[in-house]
């Protein structure tokens, strides 16, 4: 781990350009800020919005940071929190993104806590037969349909993601064909309200 | 079309003013007045042997502060801090100092030398935060004075005069001359003279002439308060041209400018000479070494007799036993971390919002403003940017630091911004003051605390409207106050109700120690 830290850092440290053996003094920086935002061991901060990373799988994580960093997600002015996070993905080489993602996969994954009131299970046991499709009866995700595990999610993070589908803030890139196919399929949910019973009903699931 | 004011609504506002007054009688005004007690001087008693394990999250001022008065007792204090430096939002960046801004880090390439810092967060002491201030005297701080309002730096608005900027002294008392004019004109008016006695009139009258500069007719044609268009020392002075009211009328900027001495800014500023890292510097000469840097806290685990933290540091975890927790991360973090805090407390912790203050600076090659009799303060802008702060330090020198911007209620603007981007906003801003600032600043840097790792915020933002603080709110705030199990309390400038300000932060630590040292000694 020491070691994987101590490479990380001079990478990023050459990566930043202009740093030479004149500025040795200078204090350096690595590229493993995420859990600042996305809590300890990467388990989500509902403070900051920051969703959980553990348990997140390697491909759907580099598929995400790619996007975030080709300016494919987190621009519209709505998306909030993908505004928030663009920025911190925009300047990451792709040698910062594989330490990251080898960083995530070394925590531990624990599902998180239901937070979401007001959302009906049953009714929502129907409207996930159609997420099931690609995403798992159990919510478990399939890497050959490029679909991620849901359940174990912070439900507040599904909650938001899928209202900025359903608007359009997220999906609408022209070179997001995964979240194309999720605008098409968040229609069903039709609206907030069958949103909070989707949610509700991912949180009885476990991987 | 703009509405008169008729003389029966004048009339009325007059007697509402009246019953104001009528309430504010002198006794209980009196007794509302603030204690003038002397700064809280800590009595603590002694650690006790078998329980003086003390664990300190975070390395703010108010963590600070709990170690450097519990180790006097005898306490064994460790301070675990995250980030790569003391301070917390006591931030002074110098020479080769790191801006950790995730996603927009950079080093400070300012020239090195003593005067050429910023002060990227805390910046402004007023006089009469004694608890602050007290240590400031007890660590030896040097401190100086901090130039805030500066007549003669400028204003400038769009709407104002086609953009052109003008000092800070002829919008102030141009717009005094005027509603003086005004006020004297209702004044004069016989019927006005029933809410007050003859006296009380004459006083009046004589107050509302001073205020404005009135001339024996009760009118207001321009006042050398202003200064002088030329001489004035050998030769008479020339007076300067008035500006009409109705274009004084065209920026809402006289809402800051003629309030800009009260409030917090109303006692006299201080500053810590060399950049307000100085207070931090004066605690970590005696608590310095208490501190693990790069520590970030995982879990935090209240017990029965003490409190589990389990951090990381160098790559591996470890655990840390203490008897008590003095906990200053901010709140929006702590909600991240693994911890078995009561729901209530939980509640309290989501429901702060974080500040997203931003600042700026450039250095300037040269102090082109002191040329033009700017020495310090503040001149204000009606476009993002907002302030040029003119340093109170360095006078006369060949360069210094200058504030480029400082957005303190809604720093989102700039924050949403690349560096490249905010600093070309803050140039073209700038210039519209100073027509050459362009050629004059360089080495900018830019702080948005939305994004500083470790921090993600500035000061915390406990209510939710402007009307004051909700019954709900405060029940969260006395209850996030409130120790868990006597053994872990949460500190800082978000634990008062007064945030942003040292003084607070030092405040909140007092109390958790006061509080704990009730209950040992209980």
């Amino acid at each position: 781990m020491l070691k994987t830290f101590l490479l990380a850092c001079s990478l990023c440290v050459m990566c930043v350009g202009g740093v030479n053996a004149a500025e040795t003094e200078r204090e350096p920086f690595d590229d493993r800020y995420c859990t600042t935002c996305h809590g300890a061991d990467g388990r989500g901060n509902e403070g900051v919005q920051a969703p959980r990373l553990a348990g997140m799988e390697s491909w759907y994580l580099r598929r995400q940071l790619e996007n975030f960093r080709a300016d494919m997600r987190g621009v519209h002015p709505q998306d909030i929190e993908g505004i928030a996070m663009r920025p911190m993905a925009t300047k990451l080489s792709d040698e910062s993104i594989d330490d990251i993602i080898d960083w995530v996969g070394s925590w531990e994954y624990v599902p998180a806590e239901a937070t979401i009131e007001g959302g009906d299970p049953a009714r929502g046991r129907g409207l996930y037969g159609g997420c099931a499709v690609c995403h798992g009866d159990r919510a478990q995700g399939n890497e050959s349909l490029g679909a991620p595990a849901l359940a174990g999610q912070n439900d507040w993070y599904l909650v938001t993601q899928l209202k900025n589908f359903l608007a359009g803030y997220r999906g609408a890139h022209p070179g997001d064909t995964y979240g194309a196919q999720m605008r098409t399929m968040v229609n069903t949910l039709r609206n907030e309200a069958g949103i909070l019973n989707v949610v509700s009903y991912i949180n009885t699931l476990s991987r | 079309m703009s509405k008169q004011v008729t003389r029966r609504e004048f009339l009325n506002l007059l007697s509402a003013a009246g019953g104001t007054a009528a309430a504010l009688k002198a006794g209980s005004a009196l007794g509302l007045l603030p204690h003038t007690a002397q700064a809280a001087s800590m009595d603590l008693l002694a650690a006790n042997a078998a329980s003086r394990k003390v664990a300190i999250l975070g390395a703010g001022i108010s963590g600070l502060t709990v170690a450097y008065e519990l180790s006097k007792v005898g306490y064994e204090c460790t301070i675990l801090e995250s980030s790569l430096r003391p301070g917390g939002r006591i931030f002074t960046v110098r020479h080769g100092d790191l801006i950790d801004e995730i996603g927009n880090r950079h080093y400070c390439e300012f020239d090195d030398e003593p005067h050429m810092y910023f002060n990227a967060g805390a910046a402004r002491i007023p006089s009469t935060h004694r608890n602050l201030l007290a240590y400031c005297k007890e660590l030896n701080i040097d401190l100086e004075i901090f130039i805030n309002e500066n007549k003669t730096s400028y204003v400038q608005d769009p709407a104002l005069l086609g953009g052109k900027p003008i000092r800070n002294i002829d919008y102030t008392t141009h717009s005094r001359g005027f509603l003086a004019e005004l006020l004297a004109k209702s004044l004069n008016a016989g019927e006005m003279d029933q809410p007050f006695t003859d006296q009380e009139a004459e006083t009046l009258m004589g107050m509302v002439r001073s205020f404005g500069s009135l001339d024996e007719d009760n009118l207001y044609k321009g006042s050398f308060r202003a200064g002088y268009a030329a001489g004035g020392f050998l030769e008479h002075g020339v007076q300067k041209d008035i500006i009409a009211f109705r274009d004084l009328l065209k920026t809402q900027m006289g809402r800051q400018l003629l309030s800009a001495n009260e409030g917090d800014t109303g006692p006299i500023l201080l500053q810590a000479v060399g950049g307000m890292d100085k207070i931090t510097e004066g605690f970590t000469k005696h608590v310095g070494h208490q501190i693990r840097y790069r520590s970030m806290v995982n879990s935090v685990e209240v017990k029965e007799d003490g409190v589990d933290i389990s951090y990381d540091q160098d790559g591996s975890r470890h655990l840390l036993q203490a008897d008590f927790c003095f906990n200053c991360i901010p709140s929006h973090l702590m909600t991240g971390i693994t911890n078995n805090f009561p729901s209530q407390y939980v509640d309290a912790l989501k429901y702060i919002r974080r500040g997203n203050a931003y600042k700026a600076a450039f250095q300037a090659k040269e102090r082109f403003w002191e040329k033009d009799d700017i020495y310090g303060g503040i001149s204000w802008m009606n476009n993002p940017s907002n302030q040029i702060w003119y340093p109170s330090s360095g006078i006369h020198k060949e360069k210094g630091i200058l504030l480029a911007a400082y957005d303190f209620g809604d720093g989102s603007f700039h924050t949403a911004m690349t560096h490249e981007e905010r600093i070309e906003a803050h140039l073209s801003d700038g210039e519209k003051i100073h027509p050459n600032y362009r050629n004059q600043v360089e080495k900018p840097i830019t702080v948005a605390w939305h994004r500083m790792n470790h921090m993600l915020g500035c000061s915390a933002r406990w209510q939710r409207n402007r009307s004051g603080w909700t019954h709900e709110e405060e029940e969260l705030y006395h209850a996030l106050q409130q120790p868990v199990n006597g053994r872990h309390y949460m500190i800082g400038d978000q634990v008062s109700m007064h945030s942003a300000w040292q003084e607070s932060a030092v405040m909140s630590a007092q109390w958790a120690m006061t509080d704990m040292d009730r209950r040992l000694r209980a």
